[in-house]
């Protein structure tokens, strides 16, 4: 009886407690909001003196929230934050770690509860749902200029929608394809003409039918659930497509370069060039090194280092199990006729997110934080894993220093894929973006993987985009006819 | 004398009641307070948000303009189509396979019979991703897949199971039967070891078959446990989720988008948080009526 009654007692009583925490936080939030209102009414005018002020010595806590960026980010994000602390003591971060697979989910979640982190790595696709939800930051209000003018003018396009910045770029990515050397020489390519001046779709076809036998297919593209995206915006460049939107902001996948690309794309499925089935990211690369496949895609410069580990893994066992030894090359898309070759470049880099303890003040903290890691030395640690080159010129003159383990004409290959980049259209609204993106995922990726699956056709997917593309941004807005940006 | 000690037991009667009501009350409040914090509250807010244009920092009113967005998109259509097939596949056949394992297990001794058990309950104690992880490997379309590699065997070629609109559907409803019915199979041991052995021991007598005993005892006997099973199945069914999105991610062609997956993407892909809150109240009437229906045609008769 005496437990019942004190186990209920210590019941009641942490009931009691939880209520009364969850009533207080409420409070707290919704006094924040008012606040945040007031302060976002008030700052308006103040803005751009925000910028110019000091950045206050009161203690503080950022949190930012980054997935794997490179092998060793984490790990090097540890000893800059430490750096960073000892530089502003009275500034403390918080890192919050996220696989790639969670990364989206978690920071959306986090941003709909009002409690988004200051700091999260977004690519440039997903800024528009930030902005929309009303969570991004103008971070050109709260960082001074001559900061900003260390960032490459194209790089911070992609951090930028409605002519207004939300973040600063960490890296462009180029994603196009790489390939066996040995197997595409036999399969009558000249793989250096290739690297350095690019080739025809016609040329790439004919090199891929060349190289197709029973155990190899001569192109393999990781094309399973998500990716089929890449898929479409990596390829995509092939006929002309290099962004959503044209340089008239119309929807680019209703033009005929859309239909030319899934016509392709059923060219090579029924050919037998490329798998009919979904193939999983790291699968394409298995295959590489196995030599059941000659040109893959999505690839980048830096597979060159994964692909030499595997190839030094083939005497101690630890490569995958069948592998041949690979010379890897970094390879462009090619051209399709009537296109312009151009290299599909993606931008990371991180943005500031309001939250329900926002205030102007913590923002100019935010900022500074924001702008140390994405420039000097930690832009160049990070690029130089990735074989990349820097996208703001305190990391270039750093990365200087560096030497990379990478071949000439792959190093050659990379520079002029760099050189091919065509950043985004100015002047895509959030709205634009968001809509994009849900096209791309509930219309244009489950037909592709019908498409890839021979399911439909190449006109009949292409219909489906139209259909949806005008019912989501309206005809007029639409591309139609041949495209070239 | 007699009167003080009348006061003294109606004292101490009332001191032993508000003792034991401080005590009841105290479990009520524990128990309404989870409630009320973990359950109503979470579905008053997501009626609420159902008719917001939600936003972190203010959220507009859009009446039911969420509920017309829903009705009105076809991939919402598709996805209750999908649940639905899914449901109809998974639930009876998963109860079908579950009776005929119990009714198997149950001649052996007590000891097989839990070896047996915690044999078929064993994939539900693994995580849905690590299961899943096991199925994409079985499921994989390249000639090196498992099943595909079975399938060669008898020189059948390769099947693209999860990439394929005729296949995908079909690899959930399988995956889904083979790695989840061990609870199932529990419950219906503890439902057959309930059944009285005189009713079987008066068929014998009459000379009644194992197929009659089973129809005329097991059946009606079970009833109760086949109706709670069938009731949460189709619940647990319409709001499967980690299989596809784990499996397929609702493609190819949107053929494997569940209801569930569909308002997971809306909600955290998209950050559509009022047309998901929308989505998931209508799936909860759906679900409230099909519970109904089940009741209404099978309860009728059932005792507990």
């Amino acid at each position: 009886m005496k437990l019942k009654k004190i186990l209920t007692s210590l019941l009641a009583v942490t009931m009691l407690f939880s209520v009364t925490a969850c009533g207080n936080g409420n409070d707290n939030a919704s006094g924040s909001l008012a606040s945040e209102s007031l302060e976002s009414a008030a700052s308006a005018d103040t803005q751009t003196e925000a910028a110019k002020e000091p950045v206050a010595a009161a203690e503080d806590t950022i949190t930012i929230m980054v997935p794997p960026i490179s092998g060793t980010y984490t790990e090097k994000l540890a000893v800059w934050v430490e750096e960073f602390e000892v530089l502003y003591p009275n500034l403390h971060i918080d890192v919050v770690t996220t696989s790639w697979d969670e990364h989206t989910s978690k920071l959306t979640t986090m941003a709909l509860a009002g409690e988004a982190p200051d700091i999260a790595e977004v690519s440039y696709g997903s800024i528009g749902t930030f902005v929309e939800m009303g969570t991004a930051v103008n971070i050109a209000d709260y960082m001074p200029a001559d900061s900003l003018a260390d960032y490459d003018r194209n790089a911070l396009d992609y951090m930028t929608l409605e002519d207004t910045l939300y973040g600063l770029p960490l890296y462009i990515t180029i994603q196009a394809l790489g390939g066996n050397r040995e197997m595409m020489e036999a399969a009558g390519a000249d793989v250096a003409k290739i690297q350095t001046e690019g080739w025809t779709y016609e040329e790439f076809l004919e090199i891929v039918a060349a190289g197709t036998n029973s155990d190899t297919y001569g192109f393999v593209f990781a094309n399973a659930g998500t990716t089929t995206a890449d898929f479409v915006s990596i390829f995509g460049v092939a006929a002309g497509i290099s962004s959503n939107f044209t340089n008239d902001l119309k929807y680019a996948y209703t033009s005929e370069n859309m239909l030319s690309l899934l016509e392709a794309v059923e060219t090579m499925t029924s050919s037998g060039y490329m798998p009919n089935y979904a193939v999983e990211a790291t699968q394409r690369l298995v295959m590489l090194e196995t030599g059941e496949a000659m040109v893959v895609g999505k690839a980048m410069p830096l597979y060159e280092s994964s692909v030499n580990k595997n190839n030094a893994g083939i005497e101690d066992g630890s490569a995958a199990e069948g592998s041949i030894e690979v010379e890897y090359v970094f390879l462009p898309v090619p051209t399709m006729e009537g296109a312009t070759e151009s290299v599909y470049g993606a931008v990371d880099g991180f943005i500031a997110l309001r939250n329900n303890k926002t205030t102007d003040e913590h923002l100019q903290n935010v900022c500074l934080f924001l702008d140390y890691i994405c420039s000097g030395e930690r832009a160049a640690s990070v690029d130089n894993e990735l074989y990349l080159t820097c996208v703001c010129e305190s990391g270039r003159e750093i990365q200087k220093s560096f030497t990379l383990d990478q071949s000439e004409l792959n190093a050659e290959a990379t520079a002029r894929a760099i050189s091919k980049v065509i950043a985004p259209p100015t002047g895509v609204t959030a709205e634009m973006s968001a809509n994009a993106k849900t096209i791309m995922d509930e219309t244009i990726v489950p037909k592709f993987q019908a498409l890839l699956a021979g399911e439909t056709t190449a006109q009949a997917m292409y219909d489906v985009v139209c259909k949806e593309a005008y019912a989501l941004f309206g005809e007029e807005n639409c591309a139609s006819g041949w495209v070239n940006n | 004398m007699k009167k003080r000690s009348d006061r003294a037991a109606k004292a101490y009667k009332k001191k032993r009641i508000n003792h034991e009501d401080f005590s009841g009350w105290g479990f009520i409040f524990a128990a309404m307070a989870v409630f009320l914090i973990f359950t109503l509250y979470p579905v008053i807010s997501a009626v609420i948000t159902s008719f917001q244009n939600y936003k972190p920092f203010g959220s507009e009113w859009v009446g039911a303009q969420n509920y017309v967005d829903a009705l009105n998109a076809p991939l919402f259509w598709k996805s209750i189509k999908n649940t639905l097939v899914y449901t109809v596949a998974v639930v009876p056949l998963s109860l079908v396979l579950a009776f005929s394992i119990a009714i198997m297990i149950l001649p052996f001794g007590k000891k097989l019979q839990s070896v047996f058990k915690a044999l078929y309950y064993l994939p539900g104690i693994a995580s849905g991703v690590a299961t899943a992880v096991v199925w994409l490997w079985l499921y994989n379309s390249s000639p090196s897949g498992i099943f595909n590699q079975l399938l060669g065997v008898f020189g059948i070629s390769s099947v693209n199971w999860l990439s394929s609109s005729k296949t995908a559907m079909l690899s959930l409803i399988l995956m889904a039967l083979l790695s989840s019915h061990g609870s199932n199979v529990i419950i219906y041991m503890a439902a057959l070891h309930g059944i009285d052995n005189t009713y079987f021991e008066a068929a014998e007598i009459d000379g009644a078959s194992f197929m009659q005993k089973i129809r005329y005892i097991v059946f009606p006997m079970c009833k109760p446990t086949t109706l709670f099973l069938l009731v949460t199945g189709v619940i647990g069914s319409f709001q499967v989720f980690m299989n596809a999105y784990m499996m397929t991610g609702g493609g190819p062609d949107n053929n494997t988008t569940m209801i569930g997956l569909l308002i997971f993407n809306n909600a955290f892909t998209y950050g559509k948080y009022g047309l998901a809150c929308a989505q998931a109240i209508m799936l909860a009437i759906v679900i409230a009526a099909l519970t109904m229906l089940q009741f209404k045609v099978m309860g009728d008769d059932v005792e507990y």
